[in-house]
């Protein structure tokens, strides 16, 4: 028998079915091996899929709702989900399926529903009878900003080489002050013009 | 932005302890947070409760805020203060988790 663990908030509903992993003496209630998930959202058709595609969801659902909050552009695109923003208050989700000559499901939620779903989902990550694992934790930061940041780094690893030989340019010849002393130079050469003029 | 003529700068501890009361604050509002937001979606069918809304943030920014401030200005002109009020709530309704004061904590360093 599979357990069942069911998630609500307002119009959302988060359902998990799966089995414990007995290997790691776990209880019979608990769920480690999640065959199975549905995701209903009233007056929209049903989602469900396999583990793997949770995982990835759940990643889009929470970067979208950063992006919408941090005043950057709201979109999100991977192989599995789109998230875009219509307008401030509808958001456009693209679920394109896994399997051939399968068209992609569209849905169009309103902010009520988005806060729902985030919630179910954070109803999930804190619920102690389930654990998910956590493989992807680099794909918080979107895939856009993520080539910004390596852009940043490689131009950060371009400046640094001559920042440093710069530098020990500066340091080295800096010490040669030590070897030079302009007014002992000065005095020296006083000395000469008064011996040339003396004789 | 406060009508206030005193300025102090907030401390950490209490700096925290305001997070934790606007978590457990919207926690127990989550449903008229809600509200709002769906009210805002449909505001052609449904707009009492957005305008109702809408207008008692106005008197509360009118009795406590400085309306000198150009930032306050903002806030109270309709046109323009839809956009920050909506995200305001979006933030308010993200964080009503058990972890949602370290989530609120984060949108506002990040802010």
């Amino acid at each position: 028998m599979q357990n069942k663990l069911s998630f609500h908030q307002s119009s959302v509903s988060l359902e998990i079915i799966g089995l414990p992993d007995y290997s790691n003496n776990e209880n019979k209630d608990q769920i480690s091996i999640i065959s199975q998930w549905k995701l209903t959202i009233v007056d929209k058709p049903l989602i469900e899929g396999k583990i793997e595609h949770l995982g990835p969801i759940m990643n889009a659902f929470y970067i979208y709702s950063n992006l919408l909050i941090k005043n950057e552009i709201p979109i999100y695109e991977s192989k599995l989900i789109d998230i875009k923003a219509d307008n401030l208050h509808i958001h456009n989700i693209v679920l394109k399926s896994s399997k051939a000559n399968i068209k992609p499901l569209v849905l169009k939620i309103g902010n009520s529903l988005l806060s729902d779903t985030i919630n179910c989902f954070d109803q999930l990550n804190e619920s102690p009878k389930v654990r998910i694992k956590k493989t992807d934790i680099t794909t918080n930061i979107p895939k856009k900003l993520r080539f910004g940041l390596n852009r940043k780094v490689k131009f950060f690893n371009f400046l640094i080489s001559p920042f440093i030989a710069i530098c020990s340019l500066i340091l080295f010849s800096s010490s040669f002050i030590y070897f030079y002393s302009p007014i002992e130079n000065i005095e020296k050469k006083e000395l000469i013009n008064t011996e040339l003029k003396s004789n | 932005m406060r009508k206030s003529y005193v300025n102090n700068n907030i401390k950490v501890n209490e700096f925290d302890a305001l997070i934790k009361i606007t978590v457990e604050m919207s926690k127990y509002l989550y449903p008229y947070i809600r509200e709002i937001l769906k009210s805002k979606e449909d505001i052609k069918e449904n707009s009492i409760i957005w305008n109702d809304f809408n207008k008692r943030f106005i008197e509360l920014i009118k009795e406590r805020f400085n309306v000198d401030s150009m930032r306050v200005k903002k806030l109270l002109n309709q046109a323009e203060n839809g956009e920050i009020i909506i995200k305001s709530l979006l933030i308010l309704s993200f964080c009503i988790s058990n972890q949602g004061y370290q989530k609120l904590k984060n949108f506002l360093y990040d802010f």
